[in-house]
């Protein structure tokens, strides 16, 4: 390490924190924090929250905007001391800050805080990464990493970061993903993993597992734009063809350009449901039904698996299923 | 490098289950909902419009109702499938709450919508909705399965009952179920309840008729039971022993606003504290259910009801309140008395405002009253449950602070608005000495979970439709709760109240603060 580098503790940051809300907590904090002389507020001008720690590994190229966006909606649902972890090039660089993530939610008196750590550092600097983030972690809450970095993917670097977390979620359809061989082998060594390629298909198992009640699927096809299945038809193949050993599950090229998304599933030549942004679209005898598919943004689909901190039967069954 | 092991794998696939169900997704899927069609008598009505289209297109745009599905909407007015159509467009348009409108998929909604005309006092009218029906099932693939919801004026809750009996329409011709929700009042005191469910129980059994009380569907009054039975360090605490008395408050802000002739009639003890307040009440003292199934929580509610201590004639005055708004100021806004209302007599003697005291005959709450009050103009609109527990049995700081540590802790339970929940205690202030000062722990629901809430429509009607009726009233919880509030009708119907007696814009009357003062309690300024 550089003589001219800072040594950063995870106590100093912790001290750091504490001040930030002893700062964020006195009334003339803010406008928006001050004392509303109801009998319900008792000079507080923030409100704390805290569910989870959130640890976020992004490289450094990531758009801060962006990223602080996510965090901030995030943060609406699962109310978490975050810690962002951004990866860049070079060697022997590390710094660390603290700040505060504040919203005042619609019709509410009182701001609501969540605290933030950005850690920056180089890839020679994980280990010291991890000695930092460690025990900057909430006691007896759920640890949850996200993993947005290449960088620790192509460095062969996941495992040394999965110990910080319970559960860690990477999205396999993103460039840079680990590959559904990797995640197998997380599997395996008893992680809790979860994939947003998995969480985006939701919507489209719950309308198939209504429509197929009462068929015996013997055909299902499932039609992918491009040139090549993307994640989520992988996923939603393997789910099935797990489910319903019976059945024969294929996936095959709808001829449409496009980047290898589900756009239509046919079941036994009498039933094809086409996918549209946002809608499912499939005739039922002489009904034609539309069911709304929420298109879920990145943040939806990294909420919804925060709330699940626990093994997935279903995903682990369908992961395990394409890597067997 | 430590890592993690979770000797629990998951299962392979059990092959056991019927194909379908191996797809299933516990953490993920919501419950599966059958096919059926729900009739609603009074589909020209408010409720309709405000809520109960509402509540199904957003069940609807969730996904959450199966792909047969349809309603019927049955009132006088002659009107054509199209015609109901545009209606209900425009008023889920205005009043979904939370929910973007989607054009495409109302399209696809409205296919299942239908209007039948019809006058609930003629037989025909129900032989026409039998045909109807036929037809709907047939398009819709209901599966004989129909959920009748009566949104009419409650003297017609018999009548359409026996009007779906004398057309064999309360019983499905395959295996479909048949269910009918009735909306209060549940009768006007303790003999038409009788009478009502008597007629009602002639045509559909006890399991198939759905008493709604939208108070308990909504999500922070069943978080009591979540707060209480999930939770370890609570329970042990709920009795006599640690608890002083509770207080539950449901005040309106506003007066009747043009609902003075339905008003005059009711009257805030029988609007409120009758159905929504002691079954919230029955919520929060019930014993654990043994399992969180309908029947095993409802048996529950209704003990605790059958053990509220029934008021003899001379009790009532010293036990229950009745008030009513005067003139006031509402914020910055003058507000008329109750009785320059239209609709409402000159000299009415209608309750606008009820405050009771309750207590409970078992173990756990022998001699903890508990304080119910519900009014019309007070100064905000707030529903809660205040559980006020015993102070420190040693008041060692009583030197060194000017009092506070004998504030007692409290338990605030929040239904509305900012629904959560908060608990006070003392604290000492940060300096030399020792100084004590209350402070506030605060759960929020909204805050705590970015998640949208359903409606308590959207809860219930799916619960009616999956056949759970948990959170619906039964029969005897009906009768327990009139037989509690019956003995203070009575004697109030003998006397002659100096009514107006609390200015709009304020807390009560001042017998209300008076009620508690005996038992050395003052009401809780929420």
């Amino acid at each position: 390490m550089a003589d001219t580098q800072p040594v950063i503790k995870p106590d100093k940051i912790l001290k750091e924190l504490g001040d930030l809300w002893t700062t964020m907590g006195k009334p003339d904090a803010g406008e928006e924090a001050a004392d509303t002389g109801t009998s319900d507020s008792l000079g507080g001008g923030v409100l704390r929250a805290c569910s989870m720690t959130l640890q976020f590994f992004v490289d450094d190229e990531e758009d801060s905007m962006a990223l602080g966006e996510t965090l901030a909606v995030l943060m609406k649902e699962h109310p978490s001391r975050a810690v962002v972890v951004r990866l860049k090039e070079g060697e022997d660089f590390l710094d660390a800050r603290v700040f505060a993530q504040c919203w005042m939610p619609f019709g509410h008196r009182r701001q609501i805080c969540c605290e933030q750590v950005e850690i920056t550092s180089t890839m020679d600097r994980l280990a010291d990464v991890a000695a930092i983030v460690g025990p900057l972690a909430v006691p007896d809450l759920p640890r949850m990493i996200l993993l947005r970095s290449a960088r620790i993917v192509r460095a062969g670097a996941l495992r040394k970061i999965l110990s910080l977390g319970d559960k860690i979620i990477v999205d396999s359809s993103r460039p840079g993903a680990p590959g559904f061989g990797e995640l197998g082998g997380l599997l395996d060594a008893g992680h809790i993993v979860g994939d947003l390629a998995w969480t985006r298909i939701t919507e489209i198992r719950a309308l198939l597992f209504q429509l197929l009640e009462n068929r015996a699927p013997k055909n299902i096809a499932i039609e992918y734009s491009g040139k090549e299945a993307g994640a989520e038809a992988r996923y939603l193949e393997a789910w099935l063809q797990a489910g319903l050993p019976e059945a024969r599950v294929a996936v095959k090229r709808s001829g449409a350009p496009g980047d290898g998304k589900i756009s239509a599933i046919q079941i036994n030549g009498d039933l094809k449901v086409q996918i549209a942004p946002g809608a499912a679209e499939y005739d039922l005898g002489d009904l034609h039904r539309r069911a709304s598919l929420p298109l879920g943004t990145d943040e939806e689909l990294f909420n919804s698996e925060l709330s699940i901190v626990a093994h997935d039967g279903a995903f682990e069954r369908a992961l395990n299923f394409i890597t067997a | 490098m430590a890592v993690y092991i979770y000797p629990l794998r998951v299962p392979s696939v059990t092959v056991s289950l019927m194909p379908v169900e191996t797809l299933q997704d516990p953490l993920r899927f919501h419950r599966k909902t059958p096919p059926c069609a729900v009739v609603i008598y009074g589909a020209n009505g408010d409720l309709t419009k405000r809520k109960l289209m509402p509540a199904l297109y957003r069940l609807a745009y969730e996904g959450r109702l199966a792909p047969g599905f349809a309603v019927v909407g049955v009132s006088r007015t002659a009107m054509t499938n199209d015609e109901f159509r545009e209606k209900m467009h425009d008023s889920v348009k205005r009043f979904l709450e939370d929910s973007p409108f989607d054009e495409d998929l109302w399209r696809s909604f409205a296919q299942g919508i239908f209007y039948q005309a019809g006058d609930v006092a003629q037989a025909s009218s129900y032989e026409d909705l039998g045909k109807c029906l036929d037809e709907v099932q047939e398009a819709r693939k209901t599966e004989g399965n129909v959920l009748f919801y009566l949104s009419t004026q409650p003297s017609q809750y018999a009548q359409i009952a026996e009007g779906l009996a004398g057309a064999k329409l309360n019983k499905d011709k395959g295996d479909g179920w048949r269910r009918i929700v009735i909306e209060k009042p549940f009768g006007r005191d303790l003999t038409s309840a009788g009478e009502l469910n008597g007629r009602l129980q002639k045509c559909f059994q006890e399991s198939e008729i759905y008493r709604i009380d939208h108070y308990l569907g909504k999500e922070t009054v069943q978080n009591i039971m979540a707060f209480r039975f999930g939770n370890g360090i609570f329970e042990p605490l709920w009795n006599r022993t640690y608890i002083d008395h509770v207080q539950i408050t449901a005040a309106e802000s506003i007066g009747v606003e043009g609902r003075g002739a339905y008003y005059q009639e009711a009257g805030a003890l029988r609007d409120m504290i009758q159905n929504h307040l002691l079954q919230v009440m029955a919520t929060v003292a019930m014993e654990p259910a043994s399992s969180f199934t309908s029947d095993a929580v409802r048996d529950e509610r209704a003990k605790l009801l059958r053990a509220i201590r029934i008021m003899r004639p001379e009790q009532v005055a010293d036990n229950a309140v009745a008030g009513q708004y005067g003139p006031g100021r509402s914020g910055s806004q003058m507000v008329e008395g109750f009785r320059s209302e239209k609709g409402v007599s000159p000299d009415s003697q209608t309750n606008t405002y009820a405050a009771v005291t309750f207590l409970v005959d078992n173990w756990r709450w022998a001699g903890v009253p508990f304080y119910i009050r519900s009014g019309k103009a007070l100064p905000k609109r707030v529903s809660e449950i205040a559980i006020q527990f015993r102070t420190a049995p040693l008041a060692m700081f009583r030197k060194a602070t000017a009092g506070a540590e004998t504030v007692p802790n409290m338990l605030i339970l929040r239904i509305q608005p900012e629904e959560g929940i908060s608990l006070k205690f003392v604290s000492k202030r940060p300096g030399s000495g020792m100084q004590l000062r209350p402070v506030s722990m605060d759960f929020n629901y909204g805050s705590s979970f970015g998640e949208r809430s359903p409606s308590a429509y959207e809860t219930l009607l799916l619960d009616a439709i999956t056949g759970d009726a948990t959170l619906y009233t039964r029969q005897d919880m009906v009768m327990a709760s009139w037989t509690a509030v019956q003995p203070i009708l009575d004697y109030w119907s003998t006397q002659k109240f100096n009514m107006p007696n609390y200015a709009a814009g304020t807390w009560g009357p001042e017998s209300s603060d008076a009620m508690l003062a005996r038992w050395g309690h003052t009401w809780r300024r929420p």
